[in-house]
């Protein structure tokens, strides 16, 4: 069991000059409390590069080495960072020292050199390496070291499709020890391989047999050649799933800069066509614009048209008038046109009289009622002309369609100044990249497939081949067929023995990591978790229902009951370190997985802020577990103090 | 003014000139004698009363301005002293013009005056 000791950090990130945190000797957690950027991932950083010379950023992107060294220390002209871990494995002590400087070679590139020293002696380094690689394989130190983030990807264990979760099965049944038994699967074809060939080369040798140990020979070869390439497919199809995953994880990271260049394009399509649609709504108001004067007026020219309508009905009732009294005058109309009663002669020389008075009033006034007239037919024509409520729509609509515009292209102004044009062609890359990879895959699944038929096929064809053989196969092969036969049934016995390890493996995950989710959760309707073939886990209701769709919140529950019950049943243990693992949880959930800690790992180290785990909270839920607690204090911006508290 | 004849062009004055370009630039006009009526009205509308305009180019004939001459009866309906129609659209246009500008080479608010007329 890798048990650390102590961790000595100098000028690494924020933590300026040398540092030390000394990790108790028994079994428990050890609490480190800090505000944001205080340097907690930083401190999981520098295990991580002491052990794997890697340091990882955001969105788990490679942090280059120069970044790392302590700015404050930087200014004052240090240009080195240091690590080192003092560790116990296997009963021998280890101490292993990383140091990063710049290169040698490229002054403005930065290198890292380790050494490993184990009961005081410094190991070679390539005994180092090996050491290293046993003490805690790099492949699994995502079950050791991790944050919210990387607690998130077990997600993908429910998509038997997604390589990510491929890939983290794989590291866990790497962490479950199971490459012990497919290597001894792998030995055991090996034996059986070279088996086939001996027995087929003894057939070879014997006049009775030779024509079947000729077949078997060529089969053989033919087999080689076809193992060859279902394994060349294979490596190439596992290295190209890795990559799929890797551009997966890469485009997931940016993902809002995917999402901000799509809604960039089609912005900038809606852009298009409502230029379209604008230039044609121009066209239609300069049209309109025509008149639009009149509409301008058009209040004025109705209270005109009503004043000459007015004048013309005065002028029409005066010249009716002069008609009338002229006709009376005249006698060609004997009764009055008004009442309808005869006018008598004495009314009819009255009328006479006021007609000479008059004059001529019909002549005077016709040439202003046809003024009049003319006016109000022009007028009224021109307000025919007039549709001012359409021609408000119409600039209305286009007023719409102008904000329309300049939000829609302050929106894309603003994308564009958040996508880089570097990281816009990175993206375009990756999606390129990505389509390759899966073109490539599917081919080469293809291939795989072909091979194996063809393997298949041609086992059949080896296995009649073999009967026969072994129908008229004298004593003198005897030896070299039982050898053969027990390389396969040790090939068979290792074969079955992975599938029922796997199985059993299963079944002791998903019962330990139901313990855990169970001590965990706070909802009393849950009775555990069930697991799938990639070890993916699922929400079991006590109504044996499952849970199909989970909070993000359960999600890390989930992902640390299954950390706990890998660790559990690991042949590999080791500390694990948490940094901010309690995401969007809350309090009933972070105080239960904090008392569920001790029981995950015999050391357990705990990166937290304070509002996130108060330490009396800690204190409580952890009581004699807790071993020490360390506070990560400012300084200032660019220099962390470890304080043990 | 009453003993002037009427005038047989219409024009728009140098200071003006630019005004009627900007609002062409806007786009809002098909032709310029659509937006010189147009401030025309404008004029009309903020009471813009008689008047001559002088150092007027010649710009449109004014049978071609107003072709059926209901632009004309319109004056005449308007002003009705007005003997000089023609001379007294092309004051209106130049005082439209005038108007319109705001002096910081801005496009007039032409959208501005339809809504408020319609408002009106």
């Amino acid at each position: 069991m890798l048990h650390l000791k102590s961790l000595h950090l100098s000028n690494f990130g924020a933590f300026k000059g040398d540092q030390e945190v000394v990790f108790p000797e028994g079994a428990g957690v050890t609490a480190f409390y800090g505000e944001n950027m205080r340097g907690k991932t930083t401190l999981l950083n520098a295990i991580r590069f002491a052990l794997f010379g890697r340091i990882t950023g955001r969105g788990r992107r490679d942090v280059s080495l120069e970044a790392m060294v302590n700015l404050e220390a930087k200014v004052e002209g240090v240009r080195t960072f240091e690590v080192r871990l003092v560790m116990t494995y296997a009963g021998a002590e280890y101490r292993l020292t990383r140091t990063a400087r710049p290169s040698a070679v490229m002054t403005d590139d930065y290198e890292a050199r380790y050494y490993l020293e184990r009961g005081g002696h410094i190991l070679p380094p390539d005994q180092a390496r090996l050491e290293l690689e046993r003490i805690l394989p790099s492949q699994i130190a995502r079950f050791f070291l991790f944050d919210g983030e990387l607690l998130q990807e077990y997600e993908d264990l429910l998509n038997t499709e997604s390589d990510t979760g491929r890939q983290i099965s794989t590291a866990i049944e790497r962490i479950l020890g199971l490459p012990v038994l497919t290597g001894a699967r792998e030995s055991a074809k090996a034996a059986l391989d070279r088996a086939e060939k001996d027995l087929a080369l003894a057939a070879q040798g014997d006049q009775k047999t030779r024509e079947l140990g000729n077949q078997l020979a060529t089969l053989t070869a033919e087999r080689e050649v076809l193992s060859a390439d279902l394994d060349r497919h294979d490596l190439a199809l596992s290295e190209q799933r890795s990559r799929k995953a890797d551009i997966e994880q890469d485009m997931r990271r940016r993902e809002r800069m995917s999402t901000l260049m799509d809604k960039r394009d089609r912005l900038k399509a809606e852009s298009v066509a409502a230029a379209t649609r604008r230039e044609a709504l121009i066209a239609d108001i300069q049209q309109s614009m025509s008149p639009a004067w009149v509409s301008l007026l058009r209040p004025r020219l109705l209270a005109s048209a009503a004043a000459l309508r007015e004048q013309e009905a005065t002028l029409q009732a005066a010249v009716t008038r002069a008609q009338v009294l002229k006709s009376l005058a005249v006698g060609h109309d004997p009764d009055c046109p008004t009442c309808l009663q005869a006018v008598n002669a004495a009314a009819q020389d009255k009328i006479r009289r006021q007609v000479e008075l008059d004059g001529d009033a019909e002549h005077d006034q016709q040439p202003a009622l046809a003024a009049t007239r003319r006016r109000l037919d022009a007028l009224s024509a021109q307000l025919g002309r007039a549709n001012p409520e359409v021609l408000v729509l119409k600039w209305v609509t286009l007023e719409g369609l102008e904000n329309e515009r300049y939000a829609r292209q302050a929106e894309i102004d603003e994308i564009e100044k958040s996508l880089s044009g570097d990281a816009e062609d990175e993206l375009r890359s990756l999606r390129s990249d990505y389509d390759a990879v899966v073109r490539e895959i599917v081919v080469l699944e293809e291939g795989v497939r072909v091979a194996r038929d063809e393997l298949a096929r041609k086992s059949v064809f080896r296995d009649k081949l073999q009967r026969n053989l072994d129908k008229q196969a004298s004593g003198q092969l005897d030896l070299i067929r039982a050898r053969r036969d027990v390389a396969g049934r040790l090939y068979e016995l290792f074969d079955a023995a992975v599938d029922e390890y796997r199985d059993q493996l299963r079944h002791r995950v998903e019962a330990d990591a139901s313990k855990f989710f169970l001590s965990m959760t706070t909802e009393p309707d849950y009775a555990g978790l069930q697991i799938n073939d990639s070890y993916g886990l699922t929400i079991v209701h006590k109504d044996g229902e499952l849970i199909p769709v989970r909070s993000a919140g359960a999600e890390h529950v989930v992902a640390l009951s299954l950390v706990a019950a890998l660790q559990n049943n690991a042949p590999l243990r080791g500390p694990i370190f948490i940094d901010s693992p309690f995401g969007r949880l809350d309090r009933g959930h972070r105080e239960r997985i904090v008392a569920a800690l001790p029981g995950m790992a015999d050391q357990v180290a705990l990166l937290v802020y304070e509002d996130e785990m108060p330490p009396d909270r800690a204190r409580a839920a952890l009581k004699t577990d807790l071993l020490a607690e360390w506070k990560l204090e400012r300084r200032s911006a660019r220099h962390t103090e470890i304080v043990k508290l | 003014m009453n003993e002037k004849t009427d005038k047989k062009t219409i024009g728009v004055v140098p200071e003006q000139a630019g005004t009627l370009q900007r609002l062409m630039e806007a786009g809002h006009f098909e032709q310029e004698l659509d937006a010189a009526k147009f401030a025309m009205a404008h004029a009309i509308e903020r009471g813009v009363g008689r008047g001559t305009s002088e150092g007027a180019g010649t710009k449109w004939h004014f049978g071609s301005f107003d072709s059926d001459g209901g632009l004309k009866a319109v004056i005449e309906a308007l002003y009705p002293e007005e003997t000089n129609p023609y001379r007294q659209i092309e004051y209106l246009i130049n005082e439209g013009l005038r108007l319109f500008d705001k002096g910081n080479g801005q496009a007039p608010d032409v959208v501005g005056a339809i809504l408020a007329a319609a408002k009106a």
